[in-house]
């Protein structure tokens, strides 16, 4: 097994094409994050004219236990205030205030408390990007109302932390950044989908064509063989996402004025729920064995890579057709659609991973979904074997189904 | 005392409806060359296939060494496919060390042994070469490399002079004689009968998928083919159906089947006599098996 995983691991590493797929995400973000420095100064001259939209659009007030908070400035923004925090949610979950800001003694350590009224899919709520805004604009304008120039210095240099919680008819809805740690995955199995679909389909479809299945199968077990080839496919796709994650996790390191999360959101603020983020990588790890024996199964059946190739949109496919339907997997979740999704085990993978990420997937459902994922990939391994073991040797013909399950 | 390396028994294959192989028996003893030959489709490789485990028989029984194979005697088997490739954009020394470590040997004596073997058959600089970077000679010579560099004691090569040229034809047989000496038994698998003759202790010919003829050249020799004369001359062959028969003639060449009861020298007087014939050699032979294997098949 050793000897197969050093073999495809290296003759991988060492194609040309496999680093230009890895870096080419990289060079793209870095290019985007490029391209939202040169805006970011026009953002920022947006951002009072923004505020006063949000105060004057939606009525808004403050509780300000900082002391940092202008006065003059809730004025002219026609924010009020409100006498305690209680009062002010009461007011955010009855309609009559559509956001909330709470400041508490050190926001600078302790964040900025939003409540808001919901204002759909969102990261961020447009809420925090006022609330910082507001406090910041204070910090400049007065910098003696502040407790001291240092405090000021860092208000003004780095955006406080925001902790947001939206409400909609009244009741509490999950904060988007809830689906962060778990969304992680979902983004990963994209990517490694992908990136890594050709290499998979060309691991047995290239066997097919070069005429080596015959002294392979004499020399190894099809299972041993099959089992290796997918363990070096998930090491290649970790070395993927290391090439994709390490630029991106040192330019955040490095420069991290530069490495715009959205407002008020810090690392150390992202939210880790241990449930969502250990059925996230389940449904991560058994989604991609079950999604790469699929594909090396493909490779097998056709007479070379080319030909696969062609049949490998059918394969990518399938990952991508909840997106069609993400407001449904999102907002309803017991949508028919939504239960086919979750189920089917060529859809299974993304849907799970976007509805845990979300939080629409209860533990039961979550469970349910998983046993359907170990099976199918179970299944898909089964599948990928059986069409090594009796397509690879039909050396330029494509081996049916039927005449798979028939062998 | 022999030892059959490979014993089928009562081999039948079907594939859907179609009967390839019919009620097949032999075996191949240890350290000798066997020759299992027949004409394309014939069954050959579906016998070989089968035999390695790759396809399952629709009756019978197929043993190596008493038992029915498994990857996991690859160390003792080194099999040259008919349909044969390596990978192509990898280096050769990788390609042949990969290979050699699934037949059993720790990498460090799979790296060894293959430098070894590519440094005699001349191509040791190609080593850290793509495959494909080769000549079609030199991949010729990887190949055989990539079948023999474990040293098994039973080698199963199938057509293995299938397109080689003449170079790595001769440096094959070299090969078979060198294992050959070293106690390995080789099962070699061709139409080629000029390669039978040369090499072959015993041989089962194949026809239709059944059994045809089995047994050791001479044995088959002396089970099928009447002896002939081979004729050489020059003028007007005579024809004297009471003396012989003519079984092949070319313009200056025949071969002549004698009549029963009749003595060679009476047909060598004959001839010798015929005025408006001059002969230039005159051989009394038996048939070689290429006559043999072509009226098998007329």
């Amino acid at each position: 097994m050793w000897n197969i995983i050093n073999f495809e691991v290296f003759r991988a590493l060492k194609k040309k094409s496999f680093w230009y797929a890895s870096i080419a995400p990289v060079i793209i973000i870095l290019a985007v994050l490029g391209i939202e420095k040169l805006s970011i100064q026009s953002a920022q001259k947006n951002a009072q004219t923004q505020d006063q939209n949000y105060s004057q659009s939606a009525k808004v007030a403050v509780l300000d236990d900082s002391g940092l908070i202008n006065s003059q400035l809730l004025a002219a923004q026609h924010i009020g205030t409100e006498p305690n925090k209680d009062a002010g949610i009461a007011a955010v979950k009855s309609g009559q205030l559509g956001a909330f800001f709470y400041y508490p003694q050190n926001p600078e350590l302790s964040g900025i408390q939003v409540y808001a009224q919901d204002q759909g899919i969102s990261i961020s709520s447009p809420y925090n990007d006022a609330a910082i805004s507001l406090l910041q604009q204070s910090v400049a304008k007065d910098v003696s109302s502040a407790t001291g120039n240092s405090q000021a210095v860092q208000i003004l240099e780095k955006s406080p932390g925001v902790t947001a919680i939206t409400y909609k008819n009244g009741a509490e809805i999950n904060d988007l950044t809830n689906a962060i740690a778990p969304g992680i995955f979902a983004a990963i199995f994209f990517l490694v989908v992908v990136l890594l679909s050709y290499t998979m389909i060309s691991s047995t479809s290239e066997e097919k064509a070069n005429k080596t299945a015959e002294i392979l199968l004499t020399s190894i077990k099809a299972r041993t063989l099959i089992l290796g080839k997918i363990i070096s496919l998930m090491i290649l796709g970790l070395v993927q996402i290391a090439v994709l994650t390490i630029p991106l996790i040192l330019a955040y390191v490095f420069f991290p004025s530069h490495f715009g999360l959205p407002a008020g959101l810090t690392l150390s603020s992202i939210p880790i729920n241990p449930i969502a983020v250990m059925f996230a990588a389940l449904f991560f790890i058994v989604g991609l064995v079950m999604y790469i024996g699929f594909v090396v199964g493909l490779g097998a059946l056709f007479p070379g890579g080319n030909d696969a190739s062609r049949f490998m949109g059918i394969a990518i496919i399938w990952n991508f057709v909840p997106i069609y339907a993400i407001t449904s997997v999102i907002s309803s979740p017991h949508a028919l659609v939504v239960t086919v999704f979750t189920y089917f085990p060529l859809t299974a993978p993304t849907t799970t991973l976007l509805r845990n990420a979300v939080g629409s997937l209860s533990v039961g459902e979550a469970f349910a979904a998983l046993a359907v994922l170990i099976l199918s990939a179970c299944v898909s391994v089964w599948f990928a074997v059986r069409a090594f073991r009796y397509g690879s040797m039909e050396y330029g013909r494509r081996v049916g189904l039927k005449e798979l399950i028939r062998n | 005392m022999d030892f059959p390396v490979v014993d089928i028994q009562s081999f039948a294959m079907s594939f859907g409806p179609k009967e390839v192989i019919k009620d097949l028996s032999f075996n191949v003893n240890q350290g000798e060359v066997f020759g299992l030959l027949g004409a394309n489709g014939a069954g050959k490789t579906t016998t070989i296939r089968t035999l390695l485990s790759l396809l399952e028989p629709t009756s019978g029984t197929l043993s190596v060494n008493g038992k029915r194979y498994s990857p996991a005697m690859a160390a003792t088997v080194g099999y040259l496919p008919e349909q044969r490739g390596l990978y192509r954009n990898e280096p050769v020394l990788d390609t042949m060390v990969y290979l050699a470590v699934m037949h059993g040997l720790s990498r460090d004596e799979a790296t060894k042994r293959s430098k070894a073997y590519l440094e005699r058959v001349g191509i040791a600089d190609k080593a850290h070469e793509r495959l494909s970077s080769l000549s079609n000679g030199q991949q010729q010579k990887v190949q055989l490399g990539a079948t023999i560099v474990h040293e098994p004691s039973l080698m199963i090569l199938d057509e293995p002079t299938e397109a080689l040229d003449p170079v790595n034809r001769s440096l094959l047989m070299d090969i078979i004689q060198e294992q050959r000496a070293k106690g390995a038994t080789v099962m070699l698998v061709t139409h080629r009968m000029e390669e039978v003759e040369q090499l072959c202790d015993r041989i089962v010919l194949l026809k239709d998928g059944h059994r045809a003829l089995y047994g050791t050249v001479d044995e088959v020799k002396n089970q099928f083919g009447a002896t002939v004369i081979a004729l050489a001359y020059s003028g007007q062959l005579p024809i004297n159906e009471r003396l012989y028969g003519i079984t092949k003639q070319l313009p200056h060449y025949a071969e002549l089947a004698w009549q029963k009861g009749v003595a060679v020298d009476e047909i060598f007087k004959f001839l010798a006599n015929s005025p408006d014939l001059h002969v230039t050699a005159f051989d009394v032979r038996r048939p070689t098996l290429n006559e043999i294997f072509l009226s098998l098949y007329k």
